[in-house]
């Protein structure tokens, strides 16, 4: 047996080691993170853990994320609980003193922002609440620019030597966001008062900030995927003859959706959650645009408005 | 999401939210309850038929500083009809140690294959492989020591040791009764896809001793010492993992298969180089919908009962077919069909199960 032991010491410690790679290293949570720091620092080599067909709650902590989250010079993820079903074990895994809770290395984007509906009592009977509040902030058009802000200024933190080249394109990033939230604002006008289903509260910032009414969610608890019954109850609702359409994101479950417009006749719109790689909706800006298109489209083309 | 207390402080977040202040420096408490019904008893088992509990855990755990975090776990068994209570787990872990090292002292789960550093409530079946229910206890935990290193390469590379004082295994007089050694490589092969690799070695040095007397009753399948029935001086596990799901959306829809080797040899003093335990299993579950799963696993073990200064050849192969109901990640129930075929085992039989693990408080994050 003394071969196959030494075989086995060969093997766990015989390899080992290449050189340390010196570009800088960013393990991104969600991919709206990923696009914001390559707006900062494009030459950022980064690792994004999740996409946008992809439900940021249900990821695993799988060997390849291990590997990136080892070698990352900065983690930004969402926080408020959104990750922690596999952040955590992530983080210790990986072993990196870079990206542990607390270090600068470690960002989460709920810290910089007001986060909508906090609960000071949850239990689980609740469905899946967070008691920080909705973590589904990258889709509001007044609380990114906070978070982008914090982010820069990590970034330079991290990266001293290239901080006037950040805090540049920030800026210009600041610019433009605010042009396109004028667009937004002024397109808002048709769409304020007008009534959506939602699958989860994932949209729930921007609809708010536009002024809709999104009180209707395919979910019957947050967390649990639509059920016949909660669906068959939710058509007994007097106000749902006055909705729009049925929103829902790319990685949702489509069928729940295409049943209740069958019943109430009214269009299903499927939109990224999230940043995609390509197209239009491959920054923050783009995306929103595009949201606040397709749901101006869709409240013309319906007659009488809804109101 | 899983876990309603966030499990690593984020203090600055305080700031911001009223709730829940009080709580944020105790330690998250979950409790798993484990309950089952059972037609008939079967070989290897460590369920009784009936109406039983099975691992019934409570858990704290919490950072302790930067440095540091803590878990304890301690589990409540019932074995004909005598309560017990064990302490699984007692351990600090470091947090970001330079050059990807990783400690861990205390007591907790020995790393060796795939399953056995899993709680046994992450489960897809209702009880363990039958190889890991007979060389390993079902898990193996003890107290020790674990150095691990991640590796600064592309993909994900792992190599650990552990030292254990050795008596969960078997009892004996080594200080340091066990050491493992465990590589681990993995990746992703698309985006839907990704896979894990395994070499473990495990040497137990009480048997090596040779003085180690084993009260191994007639039967061996009858043993609620919560060590293992079967034990050699050297152990190899081999184990593979791969997942899938489509867009790497694992809400919707994954299929995950797995299987792990096990080699048992230098059994005792009398065992010539043919004595030896092996098994190993295979395991597929299709996760088919974001509530439902499906599982099927294939599993075989061969063994030598050691008797005096000679062996008792035993086997055991078994085939479980499950489906499982998860009303939130939180609540699982599951039925399970169970069949048995054997040689040399008095209790081998097919049975039903129906099984409920709930998670009650915090819900810490799961492994790969």
């Amino acid at each position: 047996m003394r071969y196959t032991r030494w075989f086995f010491i060969t093997i766990l410690f015989g390899l080992v080691s290449l050189p340390a790679r010196a570009d800088f290293q960013v393990f991104a949570c969600e991919p709206e993170w990923a696009a914001l720091v390559q707006e900062f620092v494009p030459d950022a080599q980064v690792t994004t853990a999740t996409s946008y067909l992809q439900d940021p709650h249900y990821i695993e902590a799988r060997p390849s994320l291990i590997a990136a989250m080892r070698g990352a010079d900065l983690a930004v993820c969402t926080g408020a609980s959104l990750e922690a079903g596999w952040l955590p074990t992530l983080l210790q895994r990986a072993s990196n003193p870079a990206v542990q809770p607390g270090r600068s290395g470690l960002f989460f984007a709920a810290e910089y922002a007001q986060l909508h509906a906090p609960h000071e009592h949850v239990d689980r009977s609740m469905g899946d609440v967070h008691p920080e509040g909705n973590p589904h902030v990258h889709l509001s058009p007044d609380q990114l620019p906070a978070i982008a802000d914090s982010l820069a200024h990590r970034l330079g933190q991290l990266r001293p030597e290239a901080s006037g080249d950040i805090l540049a394109r920030y800026i210009r990033w600041r610019g433009r966001w605010s042009q396109h939230r004028a667009e937004w604002r002024q397109k808002a006008e048709a769409l304020q008062g007008h009534t959506i289903v939602i699958q989860h509260t994932n949209f729930s910032y921007l609809l708010d900030w536009l002024g809709m009414d999104a009180r209707f969610e395919l979910e019957p608890k947050p967390g649990l995927p639509p059920s016949a019954s909660h669906l068959s109850q939710l058509l007994t609702e007097p106000g749902l003859m006055h909705v729009d359409a049925i929103l829902i994101a790319s990685h949702q479950d489509p069928q729940p959706a295409n049943w209740l417009a069958n019943q109430i006749q009214k269009p299903v719109l499927v939109v990224p959650g999230t940043v995609t790689d390509s197209g239009e909706t491959q920054t923050l800006a783009g995306l929103i645009s595009m949201i606040v298109n397709t749901l101006e489209a869709t409240v013309q083309e319906e007659p009488g408005g809804g109101l | 999401m899983f876990n309603r207390v966030v499990p690593f402080a984020m203090m600055p977040l305080l700031a911001f939210v009223n709730g829940a202040v009080a709580n944020e420096l105790n330690p998250d408490v979950s409790i798993t309850l484990d309950g089952y019904y059972k037609q008939n008893d079967t070989a290897l088992s460590h369920r009784e038929e009936g109406f039983g509990l099975g691992h019934t855990e409570l858990s704290l755990s919490a950072p302790i500083d930067d440095m540091f975090s803590g878990r304890l776990t301690t589990v409540f068994e019932e074995h004909d009809g005598e309560g017990e209570i064990l302490i699984e787990e007692a351990y600090l872990q470091t947090n970001g140690l330079p050059a990807g090292l990783s400690v861990r002292g205390g007591r907790f789960l020995s790393q060796v294959g795939y399953l056995n550093s899993r709680h046994l409530h992450e489960d897809d079946f209702v009880e363990r492989p039958a190889v890991y229910r007979a060389l390993l206890g079902s898990h193996y935990y003890d107290t020790g020591l674990r150095v691990n290193a991640l590796l600064p390469t592309p993909f994900f590379w792992q190599v650990g040791a552990e030292a254990f004082e050795g008596d969960q295994l078997s009892e004996g007089e080594e200080s340091i009764g066990v050491y493992t050694l465990n590589t681990r490589v993995g990746g992703d092969l698309s985006v839907s896809q990704s896979w894990q690799l395994g070499l473990s070695y495990l040497n137990n040095r009480n048997i090596g001793a040779g003085e180690a007397e084993e009260e191994h009753d007639h039967e061996g399948d009858h043993d609620h010492s919560h060590g293992a029935s079967y034990t050699g001086e050297n152990l190899y596990v081999a184990d593979a993992v791969w997942k899938w799901s489509p867009n790497g959306n694992a809400r919707e829809q994954q299929v995950t298969l797995s299987g792990e080797y096990l080699y048992a040899d230098d059994l005792n003093e009398y065992a010539t180089s043919d004595d030896d335990h092996k098994g190993w299993y295979v395991s597929g579950v299709y996760q088919f919908a974001p509530q439902w799963s499906a599982g099927v696993r294939y599993g075989e073990v061969d063994l030598r009962a050691p008797h005096g200064d000679h062996f008792h050849s035993q086997s055991l192969q078994e085939t479980d077919v499950m489906l499982a109901w998860s009303r939130s990640h939180f609540s699982t129930i599951r039925l399970q069909y169970t069949h048995q075929s054997d040689t040399g085992f008095s209790e081998a039989d097919n049975t039903v199960m129906v099984q409920y693990v709930m998670s009650l408080g915090a819900h810490g994050a799961h492994g790969y």
